[in-house]
């Protein structure tokens, strides 16, 4: 028995799998096939401080292993989630993470300070990276002078352990970590998507609503693996690395490149089950490898 | 108008046979575990191994017949792509991964009412399927619907060993005048509300500018009409959000978090007054 066990940022998780923030909505609609209860938790989908429609259809098509997505942050704002989605979440036997975004560092700040006052809420992670949202994310990730004010406001709103999720659209990732790090993050979630784009060239059209949006799945594995490795060397606090993870092998390749912790993200699009298969096979993998703590295989890439 | 739905299942199944029904399109049975699915309601199906990676997202299809007896469903597809080609190639005794079924279903007419309506069931290329294994149910509950159908040649139309199941009163019509009517299946349907029907309402499921035009039909006639809408789809049970409808009445909603509608959990068959068309 491998114990599986892991504190990322003070938060002490059961087990280093959590389901990524867009791809399981605020956990209700996967009770069905997936007993949360067996993840180290799960990110909530982006909330904005008001609700917000997304963008217009179509919002999804398929790529090359992957697809592109431009939800656009449909969601039910910080009201909305407190009365309608949370007291879902606070029955749940897992650690829960809510995902903000905001179109300024002082909104940031002012729905930190709300969820600082929700019992129960395991972490906030700050998403200063969606490509689909023109008033904010993105935007921020991008600077790391935006990106240092962003998380320190929330950094000084909140009591709870602050996860800023980077985007890998820069020149220089690991200057984005240092100025999240230096606003005083706990710790850092990344890749999310990466800008891209499908086109149908007999209309002569874009195929989303939204002209780009963002990629994901196993198309972007090597990229997330790459700028993981780049970030774990430049900063000190613990990572939380996905992109592309579809089965506990491709997650223990990001322990050993330097995660703490993984998020399973679009693989539950099409295995709703699969995270909690993944867990399964990080546990039977570590204990045929003779790894009694998951932790010790954290950063261990020799290079 | 949503009775509980079955739960969905997340299993493989095995593939009992696929077989060529007209130019291109393919019926595949599937011994499935539970056939409790009811009319309109779909299924996302895998047609490649877990650990591959292409084609990568599930195939999103509407059942088109279910048999009790032998624990079988059809799905009725046109090759088309990858997932599509990829299922067709399965070999009978093979797997394939099964989610399903998901989403709501066809409202049935109203048994109270007097005269009790007369569904008309429009279905156009792709779209007939669902509509084949409602108008079997709606016939076993002692309704007579007509069942219209559009395709855009003879050759592109599924048999009639397929439709008769659906309807004693099947009218076919081709783009290019190779069988039926000439034309669009919505002459079929005006001609067909233009007869001393009593109250019918109409059930339709098709490309999007066919169902538009169904819409309007109905809307002009003051006939209540629901469409089994289609979109791409990722997750085929509402956590993605990708598969939206924007709705009609967005003024009347209490915040813009509901202007769209998932076609996956809170469709595929939506009411055709209740959405932007």
């Amino acid at each position: 028995m491998t114990d599986l066990r892991t504190n990322f940022a003070g938060i002490e998780l059961r087990n280093p799998v959590l389901l990524a923030s867009g791809t399981c909505g605020y956990g209700e609609e996967l009770a069905p096939f997936l007993d949360l209860s067996r993840l180290g938790g799960i990110v909530t989908k982006t909330i904005t401080p008001e609700p917000r429609a997304g963008n217009a259809p179509p919002r999804i098509v398929e790529t090359a292993a992957g697809m592109l997505n431009s939800i656009g942050l449909q969601n039910p704002g910080l009201q909305g989630f407190i009365v309608d989605k949370w007291p879902y979440l606070a029955a749940l036997d897992t650690k829960i993470i809510v995902n903000i975004a905001a179109p300024t560092a002082a909104l940031h700040a002012e729905m930190a300070a709300r969820l600082d006052d929700v019992e129960g809420i395991a972490g906030i992670e700050v998403n200063i990276s969606s490509p689909n949202m023109k008033d904010g994310g993105m935007l921020f990730g991008c600077s790391p002078t935006a990106s240092n004010e962003v998380i320190a406001a929330v950094r000084a709103a909140t009591r709870l352990p602050v996860i800023a999720k980077l985007t890998p659209n820069v020149t220089d990732i690991a200057a984005i970590a240092r100025a999240v790090v230096d606003g005083g993050a706990d710790g850092i979630a990344m890749i999310n998507t990466l800008l891209g784009m499908a086109v149908d060239w007999r209309t002569r059209k874009p195929i989303l609503g939204n002209i780009t949006g963002g990629l994901s799945g196993p198309a972007i594995k090597p990229v997330a693996l790459a700028l993981l490795w780049k970030v774990h060397q430049a900063v000190d606090v613990p990572i939380m690395g996905l992109g592309g993870i579809t089965s506990a092998e491709d997650a223990l390749e990001f322990l050993v490149t330097g995660a703490t912790a993984v998020q399973v993200g679009t693989a539950t699009f099409i295995e709703p089950g699969g995270a909690a298969d993944i867990v399964a096979g990080i546990e039977s993998h570590c204990a045929a490898a003779g790894i009694s703590r998951v932790g010790e295989l954290v950063g261990t890439l020799g290079v | 108008m949503n009775e509980p739905s079955p739960p969905a299942i997340d299993v493989q199944v095995r593939v009992v046979a696929t077989t060529e029904v007209a130019e291109a399109f393919f019926q595949t049975r599937l011994q499935v575990p539970d056939t409790t699915i009811r009319p309109g309601q779909f299924v996302q199906l895998r047609p490649r191994s877990q650990q591959s990676v292409y084609p990568f997202l599930r195939i999103p299809l509407s059942v088109a017949a279910v048999d009790v007896q032998q624990q079988t469903i059809d799905v009725l597809y046109e090759q088309v792509g990858p997932k599509t080609t990829a299922l067709r190639h399965i070999a009978a005794g093979d797997e394939v991964g099964f989610l399903g079924p998901l989403g709501n279903h066809f409202p049935m007419p109203d048994p109270g009412a007097d005269p009790v309506a007369v569904p008309v069931l429009v279905g156009g290329g792709i779209g007939v399927p669902p509509l084949i294994y409602f108008g079997t149910s709606l016939r076993s509950h002692g309704h007579e619907p007509i069942l219209l159908v559009g395709a855009r040649s003879a050759n592109k139309h599924l048999p009639d060993r397929l439709l008769e199941p659906a309807s004693a009163d099947v009218r076919r019509a081709s783009d290019d005048g190779t069988l039926g009517h000439a034309g669009f299946v919505t002459g079929l349907l005006q001609k067909a509300l233009d007869e001393p029907l009593s109250s019918p309402i109409v059930y339709t499921c098709g490309p999007h500018g066919m169902m538009a035009a169904v819409a309007r039909l109905c809307a002009e006639r003051e006939v209540p009409c629901f469409a089994s809408l289609e979109e791409y789809m990722a997750c085929g049970f509402g956590v993605c959000v990708g598969c939206v409808v924007e709705r009609a009445n967005k003024e009347s909603l209490p915040s813009p978090y509901g202007h769209y509608a998932r076609v996956c959990l809170d469709g595929p068959i939506f009411d055709a007054r209740q959405i932007v068309w």
